[in-house]
Formats: structure tokens, C-alpha cells, sequence
């Protein structure tokens, strides 16, 4: 009940949210000193024919026209055309977004288990001869971004060993019938185990990559709060009650201590799904990133606007998603 | 026949390389059934010694020396799963914080279940029936609506109830309470103490009963034993402790203690405080004899053992103690006082709105209050936590916007925004907050911290050197205190620097919310001595917030009585306490 | 201030920024060859401990023969001076709201957070790819676009810090002993917050390293006639099994110029004792 009063309140904070977004959007891509206009055209049109397509594209009228001429066109689902790909920018975006989104989803699984399990192995090795050892490892693991890790990877295991693909999202010859544009479902869904193993495959390095740049944070996280968790009075007086230690650290301890943890997982998504952009530059892997990418060296305006847009809502829905969370976890937000 | 054994036990840690004991050579035994108070001030080592019978200390301590055993069984050395099985079975134990003594994210039930579990009930049906059982037993109503609940939705007195029912669900043979009313209300905290009598009489469970207070374990506990730099020093009879103490730290300690009835008398004020545990590792001779007032020379020297049958006492010269006498009585009530009228409020209410635009709230924190206070009058404000008292001081400082009402300083209305209010108000009125720890900006210097007054008003270093040495003096602190920050204060001493702070410009009215409370008997003593001293300097005013009934009765000339926002019961002290008009008053005095 | 000094990872990272700040200003004197020059008859040379390494190149050269090493030092200009310039400046915007946000509450704290939440629904690679187009590539641009972009790193972080430190009394009796606002808020609130403002600036010139060297991998950082590392590996990837050094080098120094921002950046959390939740990019 309360958790989706919650959902609902964050919902309808985060339609305002986006709206000064897409103002924001649409002002910064206005001043942009190249003219998308003549970057549609052929280079040896006239002058006249630049303007003809200015005026198509609405750029000659005040900016909040052209703003108000967007929205309205946007909310009936209609983004505009790209100009670079001459296709609908929406469906785009609708063919690359499960790419990375499937990406993305892989790597918050990697970064969640290496950041939560280091977590608690950074713990378990306080105030032992190991410990800065593994602090100094852990620092060092923050200081690698997650696109320097995509190149490490490429150079180990895809140059040098041989080990594994490197490029795009399934071996070369393979085509799927597009369902969900989700490749692991869809070769699930279609019971082709060779192009699910292919699927797999392909994601191995990038997703690993992205997951182990956001993996030392939580770790780093996790240890801090459960050792304030064990200085709290509730800790002692359980194994004054003669609680294990054991169930001390999973019942009692975790459960307080994974509570600021999550705030930061909270955050650390938004991050890494921006990151995903990078990794798919490096690995070819055909996803929004590529798009956004292409779209930005072309000036391509309708696609950066829909692909920055889009990136919002994603960060938007990890994060209502989180707070939900949050709130299942931690009693005390609930009223008295 | 007894059941907890300690001989000659010291417990340690290292200090610069050095061992420091915490408690060193203590003695003591606890029979079946029985109640022992263990009192001392902080520091003196009481809260170690239940943690070294559970071994559950902070990290560095260790038993490093003597004995220690239940029902015959060594504690110290045996396996840690034989000890886990001894805790909440046969050793249980009852915590000062009870809010913060539960699991937070676990329901009542679940930590209850554990428990059950833990004591070997199987299914869950009847581990639930014991748990409803067990909160019934220590009167909670709707026990079972209140397992379904999480620590946050009850109150610290239900917290500890919860608590209670925990510790004595496995009818143990010992329970160890370590300050569990401190954190309580006093009319809650009089209930916790009869529960916890009552169910110690039902089980014949003995009770190892941890506390500062000299005059509860008094009255509750069968045997006293008094603690000071860790070790026993005073032991016997708990009635007989209370009334002849033997020991000059004792009886210093229950003179220091303002009485709540009787004839008002002077507080002997112990000078200095209890030497930390490095000082007392390279101590010499008695480890009072510093603070004595009848220390003679062997004192210095040699250690006293604790002698005696039924009255032990570690003492050279006992015989001596009963001629210490209490410091000069208090002026009489009134005398200060003038007919000039320096605070006048009417008709004052705050109003809190919490919440967001979805779910608004609203709290009256104060309701419709009307009160005088003349000049060179001290007024206490007394009442439970949450009765609004606090919110009182801060309205009359401007530190909230009153929601109705007028205040009026010194003949002018400052309840108004603007510059100008605020001028005349800080020149008229002081505050002197509860928190010292808080209150002092841990990054400057104390001498820049007492004149931060003089610094706005722009006077030059000279000057704000002067008035900072004059002050220190008066405060009784030692010169070279001005060049040290908050941190390297004692307690004691950093409550001196914020009152020193607020009399920089010699204001006419002091708030002081809580300015005693929370500090050891001979501390407390040797401020509201200071305080008595500088309203005979300056007579100025005091709003003095307070719970303690009898640090009022003390101190002050008149008494508002607050409840729920709303003051019920006001006028002279003595009148107040002798013949309370109200039944909020008559509860508070009674728990008192 | 002597105190942080005692700790080896304040050292070490001091000495690794240091390294690359003498890279990076002697670069001119340091290098061999001048960073552009291409030469033709050396092209993909190997590195000097390898077979076929020449003494003149000693990180041997890149797909058009130009010096791996010199492109390297000269590399460390761009990314010292956006590092340095970029995270004081989102540190003066960032503070500054945090102050005014968390000592003064209320409406305005109320816009500055919206304004943070804002900024925080955008992944910062998306923004500040955006702002880039809009801004035109160039070293000014990239640092304008890092301010703009992370200044919300420091508003978040601190504004928590100021409320805290503005609930204490102490901040309390400085208005009751008669201090202005302003003189409240930088006598007893800023130097409170001083050790985790330097650490947080510290953290953010390695998260400068890092967005440069992106922006530039993209080719939509410095002017391509400027030397960044970023571009250097977008060209050492293109001839990645002739001349990894050509790739690996650049990554390296990237690297070991964040590894130096945070070695000291958590070497000083530690001896100032600060507490802050951690998180980049």
C-alpha cells in the first residue's frame, strides 16, 4: 500500500522532472553553432534550398515555438526524423534501447555481486595484516574507469588470447527474428540455444567491464556501514542474548547495513548506464550508446534529443525502482 | 552459597604502550535471589564489569588478571560456545538505550522468536505464545498486535518493557541492568523499577544492577557496592551505605546530591574530577586520597584494602567520614528577587508542521502560555520529554518564530522579526545549551570561543584577551585553559566554558535548558555552586529547563509545570513541591 | 596540516600527481621527438625492450611514426590543466550553492535540490556529450562542460555536511553572540566542511582525467590538433596488434593519473577523518 503511494509520489515528481529536462534539452541542442539544416542537405545545395529546409524543420521560428511544435509532435510519439540515418528517430531508438538496456542489466549484476560480495570480504578482513593491502587493491580497482577496463579486456582476452568475441552482440551470420529486441529472451523464446550461447557470449566482456568499474564503490560502502552497524547497541545486546555471530552479521547486521548501500547502488546505476555508453563504442555493440555517439559527431538533433530523453527516464525508473526498494527494506520510513 | 564470584579480577587495556587497568582487584560476590548495586561515577568502571562477565568488550580490553565465575563455572575462560549457551539462558541482560537496543529492521516478534529459538523452543506456535506471554508478564497490553510492530512505532518505556520481557523470559538465574532507566522519563523510569522488582521476587533471579545513582540503588538494591577509579571501595547493607557512609567518597557523593525533601542545605561540591586511567596507573596510595578533604599522609602512600564483615570499606581512617559536613546553604528562596518585571509572556503558542504536501501534521509544541519572570529571578521549567519545555527556551530566545502570543524583554516585544528585536534580545538574554559537546565549535580556541560576543561587537584582542582571563577565573578554570580547544576539555569543564560564553556581555537573563543533566553527582555539584556564585555577582535571571525535581528545588525560586505543550501548575517551589495542585505535579513528584 | 603527511597513501599519491605535473610542464625538455612529427620510414616501431626497439623511440611509435613517449608528456598538458582548472571550478559553483542551500534551508534548498535532481536523472557521459556539441569541441569547452556537469558532485555532498554542521549548537550561539549570516556561515560552518571539500576536489581530478580522456576518445574533446590521451588510444586502436603500446601506454598514464588523484584524495579521507558516501563518475 505505502510502497505504491511511494512509487506513485516518485512518479509524479518525476514528470515535472523531465519536463525541465527536455527544456533544458531542447535549449542547450539551440545553441548549437552547426545548422543541422545544411548538414540534411546534399553539400552543393543553394542557399535558398538551406533555407527551404530551415523552414521545414521549423528552425526560423522563437525557440519556445519550436519547443511547443516538438512536444506537441512528441507526446502523439512522433520524435522527429534523423537526419543523418533519414529513419524515424523513434524507432531508433525502440531497435537500441533493449541492447542496452540488456547490457546494462547484466553489468548491474556483475558490479551488485562483486561490489556486495567484496563488500563483505573487505569486511571480514578488518583490522587483520590483509587489510590495507585490500584497501590499496580497492583503490586502485576505482581508479581504472569502466572504458579502460573494456580496452584491457579487448587486449587480454580478445588480441592476445584469442578467448573471446569482441564485436557486436552475436557471431556474424546469425539473425534472429525480432520479438523483444532482448537477445537473451528472444533465443529463449524461440528455443535457438546456439544464438542464446552466442548472445551470452557476446556480453561476457562488456558486461564485466561495466560492472567491475562500479564494483569497488559498493564494496567500499558495504564494509564502512556494517562497521558502524556493529558499533550499534542493538548488535551487542543480540550477542548479549547469546545470537550467534553468525546470524549477528546475515539477521541482524546486513539487514541495517545494506540500507546505505542501496542508496548508493541507487546512484551508481545512473552512472553505469551513461558508462554502457563507452563500452558500446569499444565492443561495437549495437545499442543506444552507438546511436547517441553517431548522432552527436553528425549533429544529428532529433536523435540526441530522443536518446538524452530516453536516458532520463531509464535513470528516472532505476531510481523509483530503488526507492521502492528502499522503502521494502527499511521499516522505519513506514508511519508509526 | 553465592553465584557470581569476582577475586582480585582486573580488567585492561593498553594505553601508549602501557597496561591501563579499568578495573583493577575487584571483589565481589552476588547470592540467589539477591539485588547488588553497583554505583560510581563515570569512569569508575561499572559498565566494564558486566561486560567482562558476558566477555563481550570493546576492542583493546582483556581480563588480565584474578577470577571470575558463575555458579561455580569460570567466565573467563571458557569456550565461547558454553558461554553463548549461559547468555540469555541463565545470564540475561537489560541495556541503558532501549531504543537503540533493538533491531531496528526486525519486527518486536521476530527478535522475540529469535530468542525463543535461542532457548530452545521448536515450534513456531508456541515460540509465539511464549513471546505474547512474555509481554503480558510485563504489562503490555495488545502483545499480540505489538509483535507485528517495529522498535520505531513503540516508546522508550514500551522499548524496555520488550526488553525486560526478553531478558527475564528464560526465568534466568542472573540479570545484569545497566542504567536501564536513564534514558527513561522519571514517571516511566519508576515503573521500569517496580516491574523489574516484581519479576525479580516471581523468579528469585539475582540482579546485578549498574547505576550512577546513589539513592536508587538505595532504595532498591538488598547490597551497595560503591565504585571509584576500578575498584570497590565501599561495600555493605544498601540502606546502611546510603545513610552512614563510611567511606568520604560516598558520603561526599550523597552530599552532593540536593535532597527533594527536608530542609534545604548547601551541596558539598568535590573538587576536580575522577583521574582518567592513565593517572591512575601510575597512581600511588588511596586513588581518592587526590580529592579527599581528610586525606593525611598514609593515604598518599599506601593503598587501603577493603576490610570489614558486613560493612567493607577501603578506607585508612573511616571513623572520619561522618564529620564531613555540606558547603554553606543556598540563599534563602526570594531574596534576590525584584518586583521589576524582566520577562513578560502572554498568550504564547508554537505550532509545528511537519510533513510533506501529501500528509500534513501538526504539533502543538506549546500551548497558550503565560508566564512572568522578575529580574534576578531564577524560574524552573520542569516536565517530560516532549512536554515542550525546550521549545519554551528557544521561543523566548528567538531561535523559533512563535506562532501566537507576545514576549516582552526588559520592557520591549522581541516576539517580532527584524534587526532590531534581535539586537535588544541577544544584549538581554543568554542561552546556555544542554549539549556542550555541541555547543562549543570543536576547531577554535576556548579563550576566542568565550568572547565570540565581543568579537561581534568588534573589540579588539587586547580587550577580548582581558575579558577571556577574567572569565576563565571566574568560571574557576586555570588560565592556560584559553589556549586549548573543546576536545581537550574535560565535562565538566566544557559546561564552564558555555556558561562562560553566555555571561561574556553579562546579559540579564540566562535560558539554561538541561545544563546539569547527564553529568556525574560531584560535577553537577561544583556548576550549580557557579551558578549560585555568579547570580551573587551579577544578579541576573535564569529560565532554568530542567527534569531533575530536586537540582530545582536547589536552585530556583519558582516553578512553571509543564504537560503536553501547556504549563499546568506554576508558583513558588517549595509551595509547588509541598502541596502540588495538580495530578501531573503529584505524579511527578512522586516518581521523583 | 602536518599530520596528513604521515600517511603513505597521501605520499604516494602526492608523488604520482607530482610526476605528472613535471610530465606535464617540462614536457617541452623532456621529450625526444616533437610530439607531431611523423615519420614514415618509422612507422609501428616497437618498444625499445622489444625485438626490433630503437633507443630513439623508447616507446616506439604509432601508425604514422610519431613518438609514443613524447605524445605521451605532452598528453599529460591537457590533462593536468583540465584536471587542475575543471574541478576547482565545479568546486566554487558546487560550495557555493551548498552553502547557501544548506545554511539557509527552506525554498531555496528546495530549488538548489530539484536543481541537483535534475542534473542527477542525466548519466554524466550523456551530459556532458550533449553539452559538447552544443559547446564545440576544445579544451575551454571541456572544462566548462565538467563544471557544468559535476558541480551537483560537490553541491550534493557538502549541503549534507552544512546541514549537519549547521544543527549544532555551537552555529546556534554564534547568531546568539551576535554574528552577521555571512560571518556565521564562514566562521563556523566552512572550516568544518574544509577537509571534506578538499578531499571531494581531490576525488574529482581523477574523475576530470577520466571524462577528458572520453570526451577526447570520442573525438569530441580537445581540438584534434591538441595531444590528449584520450585520442591517442582512439588511434592506438586501429593498429592494436601491430603496436599495443601504442593503445596500452595512453591507458596507462590514464591510470596512473587517477590512481594518484585517489590514492591522496583517500589518504587525506582518512587523516582528516572525513565521512562521505563514495561514488563516481
Amino acid at each position: 500500500m505505502i510502497l505504491w503511494a511511494t512509487l506513485g509520489r516518485r512518479l509524479v515528481t518525476a514528470v515535472p522532472i523531465l519536463c525541465v529536462v527536455s527544456v533544458l534539452l531542447f535549449t542547450a541542442l539551440r545553441v548549437l553553432p552547426v545548422d543541422p539544416a545544411a548538414m540534411s542537405m546534399p553539400p552543393n545545395a543553394t542557399k535558398e534550398e538551406i533555407e527551404a529546409a530551415r523552414r521545414e524543420m521549423g528552425l526560423d521560428r522563437p525557440l519556445p515555438e519550436q519547443y511547443g511544435l516538438w512536444l506537441g509532435r512528441a507526446m502523439r510519439g512522433d520524435f522527429g526524423r534523423s537526419i543523418h540515418h533519414r529513419r524515424d528517430a523513434g524507432a531508433l531508438v525502440r531497435e537500441t534501447l533493449p541492447g542496452t538496456i540488456e547490457l546494462a542489466l547484466a553489468a548491474m549484476a556483475v558490479s551488485s555481486v562483486l561490489g556486495l560480495g567484496g563488500g563483505l570480504l573487505l569486511f571480514g578482513l578488518r583490522e587483520r595484516t590483509m587489510e590495507p593491502v585490500a584497501e590499496t587493491v580497492t583503490t586502485l580497482m576505482m581508479s581504472v574507469p569502466e572504458f579502460l577496463w573494456a580496452l584491457l579486456f579487448i587486449f587480454v582476452f580478445g588480441v592476445a588470447l584469442q578467448a573471446m568475441p569482441f564485436t557486436g552482440r552475436l557471431d556474424p551470420g546469425m539473425k534472429l527474428p525480432g520479438l523483444t529486441g532482448f537477445l537473451v529472451l528472444d533465443a529463449v523464446l524461440t528455443g535457438r540455444l546456439d544464438i542464446l550461447w552466442s548472445a551470452l557470449v557476446h556480453l561476457v566482456l562488456p558486461a564485466v567491464a561495466l560492472g567491475l568499474a562500479f564494483a569497488p564503490p559498493i564494496m567500499r560502502v558495504l564494509r564502512a556501514s556494517l562497521i558502524d552497524t556493529y558499533h550499534e547497541d542493538y548488535i551487542r545486546q543480540a550477542r548479549l542474548r547469546g545470537v550467534s555471530e553468525g546470524r549477528i552479521l546475515i539477521r541482524h547486521a546486513l539487514k541495517n547495513a545494506v540500507l546505505p548501500t542501496l542508496t548508493l547502488m541507487g546512484v551508481q546505476f545512473g552512472f553505469l548506464f551513461g558508462g554502457s555508453l563507452l563500452v558500446e563504442v569499444i565492443y561495437s555493440y549495437p545499442g543506444m550508446g552507438n546511436l547517441m555517439v553517431d548522432a552527436v559527431r553528425n549533429a544529428d538533433l532529433p536523435i540526441i534529443q530522443v536518446v538524452g530523453l530516453t536516458y532520463c527516464v531509464v535513470v528516472l525508473v532505476i531510481n523509483s525502482v530503488v526507492d521502492g526498494l528502499y522503502l521494502v527494506l527499511n521499516p522505519r520510513l513506514r508511519p508509526r | 552459597m553465592t553465584l557470581l564470584v569476582a577475586r582480585r579480577l582486573t580488567v585492561s587495556t593498553v594505553l601508549g604502550g602501557m597496561r591501563a587497568p579499568v578495573i583493577r582487584g575487584l571483589d565481589l560476590s552476588l547470592a540467589p535471589g539477591k539485588m547488588l548495586g553497583l554505583v560510581g561515577e563515570s569512569g569508575a568502571g561499572k559498565s566494564m564489569i558486566g561486560r567482562a562477565i558476558a566477555q563481550v568488550m570493546p576492542a583493546g580490553f582483556a581480563v588480565t588478571g584474578g577470577l571470575l565465575e558463575f555458579d561455580g563455572r569460570d567466565l573467563v575462560g571458557m569456550p565461547a560456545a558454553a558461554r553463548r549457551s549461559l547468555l540469555g539462558r541463565d545470564i540475561a541482560f537489560i541495556p541503558q538505550e532501549p531504543l537503540t537496543a533493538l533491531n531496528p529492521v526486525l519486527t518486536v516478534g521476530a527478535q522475540m522468536e529469535e530468542h525463543f529459538s535461542h532457548l530452545g523452543v521448536n515450534t513456531r506456535a508456541e515460540r509465539l505464545a511464549r513471546a505474547i506471554a512474555a509481554l503480558e508478564a510485563v504489562h503490555l497490553r495488545d502483545a499480540a498486535d505489538l509483535l507485528a510492530r517495529y522498535p520505531h512505532q513503540l516508546s522508550g518505556g514500551m522499548c524496555q518493557r520488550v526488553l525486560i520481557a526478553m531478558a527475564f523470559a528464560s526465568r534466568p538465574r542472573l540479570v545484569i541492568a545497566d542504567e536501564p532507566t536513564t534514558a527513561l522519563d522519571v514517571t516511566i523510569q519508576a515503573r521500569i523499577v517496580s516491574l523489574m522488582a516484581e519479576l525479580q521476587r516471581r523468579d528469585g533471579t539475582a540482579v546485578l544492577f549498574i547505576t550512577h545513582d546513589l539513592r536508587l540503588a538505595g532504595r532498591i538494591c538488598d547490597e551497595v557496592a560503591v565504585l571509584y577509579g576500578g575498584s570497590v571501595i565501599e561495600q555493605g547493607p544498601a540502606r546502611q551505605v546510603l545513610e552512614t557512609p563510611l567511606h568520604p567518597y560516598t558520603r561526599c557523593l550523597q552530599l552532593a546530591n540536593p535532597a527533594l525533601s527536608g530542609a534545604r542545605r548547601g551541596l558539598y561540591a568535590l573538587p576536580d574530577q575522577m583521574p582518567g586511567l592513565r593517572a591512575l596507573a601510575g597512581m600511588q596510595g588511596c586513588h581518592f586520597a587526590p580529592r579527599c578533604p581528610l586525606a593525611g599522609d598514609e593515604c598518599r602512600v599506601r593503598m587501603p584494602d577493603l576490610a570489614g564483615e558486613t560493612r567493607r570499606v577501603a578506607c585508612w581512617q573511616p571513623d572520619l567520614t561522618a564529620g564531613i559536613g555540606a558547603g554553606p546553604a543556598p540563599p534563602a528562596v526570594g531574596v534576590r528577587t525584584s518586583g521589576v518585571k524582566l520577562v513578560e509572556v502572554r498568550g504564547l503558542g508554537k505550532i509545528f508542521r511537519t510533513g510533506s504536501v501529501f500528509r500534513r501534521r501538526q504539533t502543538r509544541a506549546v500551548i497558550d502560555v503565560d508566564f512572568d519572570i522578575a529580574a534576578g529571578e531564577f524560574v524552573a521549567v520542569v516536565g517530560e520529554s516532549g512536554s515542550g519545555k525546550s521549545t519554551l527556551g528557544r521561543l523566548l530566545m528567538g531561535l523559533e518564530r512563535p506562532s501566537s502570543g507576545t514576549i516582552r524583554l526588559d520592557g520591549r516585544i522581541v516576539s517580532v522579526p527584524g534587526e532590531a528585536a534581535r539586537r535588544h534580545r541577544i544584549r538581554t538574554a543568554q542561552m546556555v545549551f544542554q549539549d556542550p559537546q555541541s555547543a562549543l565549535n570543536p576547531r577554535r580556541r576556548v579563550a576566542d570561543i568565550i568572547t565570540a560576543a565581543l568579537e561581534a561587537a568588534g573589540a579588539d584582542r587586547a580587550t577580548r584577551a582581558m575579558r577571556a582571563s577574567a572569565l576563565l577565573a571566574e568560571m574557576g578554570l586555570a588560565p592556560e585553559i584559553g589556549g586549548r580547544t573543546p576536545s581537550q576539555l574535560s565535562g565538566g569543564q566544557r559546561q564552564r566554558v558555555n556558561i562562560a560564553r553566555a555571561v561574556c556581555l553579562v546579559p540579564k537573563l540566562l535560558v539554561a535548558d538541561e545544563i546539569v543533566s547527564g553529568l556525574d553527582v560531584s560535577i553537577q555539584a561544583q556548576l550549580l555552586a557557579l551558578l549560585q556564585r555568579l547570580r551573587r555577582d551579577h544578579a541576573f535571571a535564569m529560565l532554568f529547563i530542567s527534569h531533575d525535581l530536586s537540582v530545582v528545588r536547589h536552585l530556583c525560586d519558582r516553578v512553571l509545570v509543564m504537560y503536553q505543550g501547556a504549563i499546568v501548575e506554576q508558583g513558588p517551589v517549595e509551595q509547588v513541591f509541598a502541596r502540588p495542585l495538580h495530578a501531573y505535579t503529584r505524579s511527578l513528584l512522586a516518581a521523583a | 596540516m602536518i599530520a596528513p603527511l604521515r600517511s603513505a597513501r597521501v605520499v604516494a599519491g602526492l608523488l604520482i600527481v607530482l610526476l605528472m605535473l613535471v610530465c606535464a610542464l617540462g614536457a617541452p625538455w623532456l621529450a625526444s621527438h616533437d610530439p607531431d612529427e611523423q615519420d614514415l620510414v618509422a612507422m609501428l616501431l616497437p618498444a625499445v625492450w622489444q625485438q626490433g626497439g630503437d633507443w630513439a623511440h623508447l616507446l616506439g611509435t604509432d601508425g604514422l611514426g610519431r613518438d609514443v613517449a613524447s605524445r605521451l608528456l605532452y598528453g599529460a598538458r591537457v590533462a593536468m590543466l583540465v584536471a587542475g582548472t575543471a574541478s576547482l571550478g565545479a568546486a566554487v559553483v558546487g560550495a557555493s550553492l551548498a552553502y547557501v542551500a544548506g545554511y539557509l534551508g527552506g525554498w531555496v534548498d528546495w530549488v538548489i535540490g530539484r536543481a541537483i535532481d535534475v542534473w542527477m536523472s542525466f548519466p554524466p557521459v550523456i551530459l556532458s556529450l550533449i553539452l559538447m556539441t552544443g559547446l564545440g569541441t576544445g579544451a575551454r569547452n571541456v572544462i566548462l562542460a565538467i563544471v557544468l556537469v559535476d558541480w551537483t558532485r560537490f553541491c550534493r555532498v557538502l549541503r549534507a555536511e552544512v546541514i549537519v554542521t549547521a544543527h549544532r549548537d555551537y552555529v546556534t550561539a554564534a547568531r546568539l553572540s551576535g554574528f552577521s549570516h555571512v560571518r556565521t556561515v564562514l566562521r563556523e560552518i566552512v572550516p568544518a566542511t574544509v577537509p571534506l571539500l578538499v578531499t571531494v576536489l581531490t576525488l574529482e581530478m581523477g574523475i576530470a582525467v577520466v571524462v577528458e580522456a572520453i570526451l577526447s576518445f570520442v573525438g569530441l574533446g580537445v581540438k584534434s590538433s591538441q595531444i590528449a590521451w584520450g585520442q591517442m588510444i582512439a588511434d592506438g586502436r586501429d593498429a592494436v596488434y601491430q603496436a599495443p603500446l601504442a593503445l596500452l601506454a595512453p591507458v596507462g598514464a590514464i591510470f596512473l593519473a587517477v590512481a594518484g588523484f585517489n590514492l591522496l584524495g583517500d589518504g587525506l579521507r582518512r587523516s582528516l577523518d572525513v565521512r562521505m558516501v563514495e561514488g563516481r563518475e
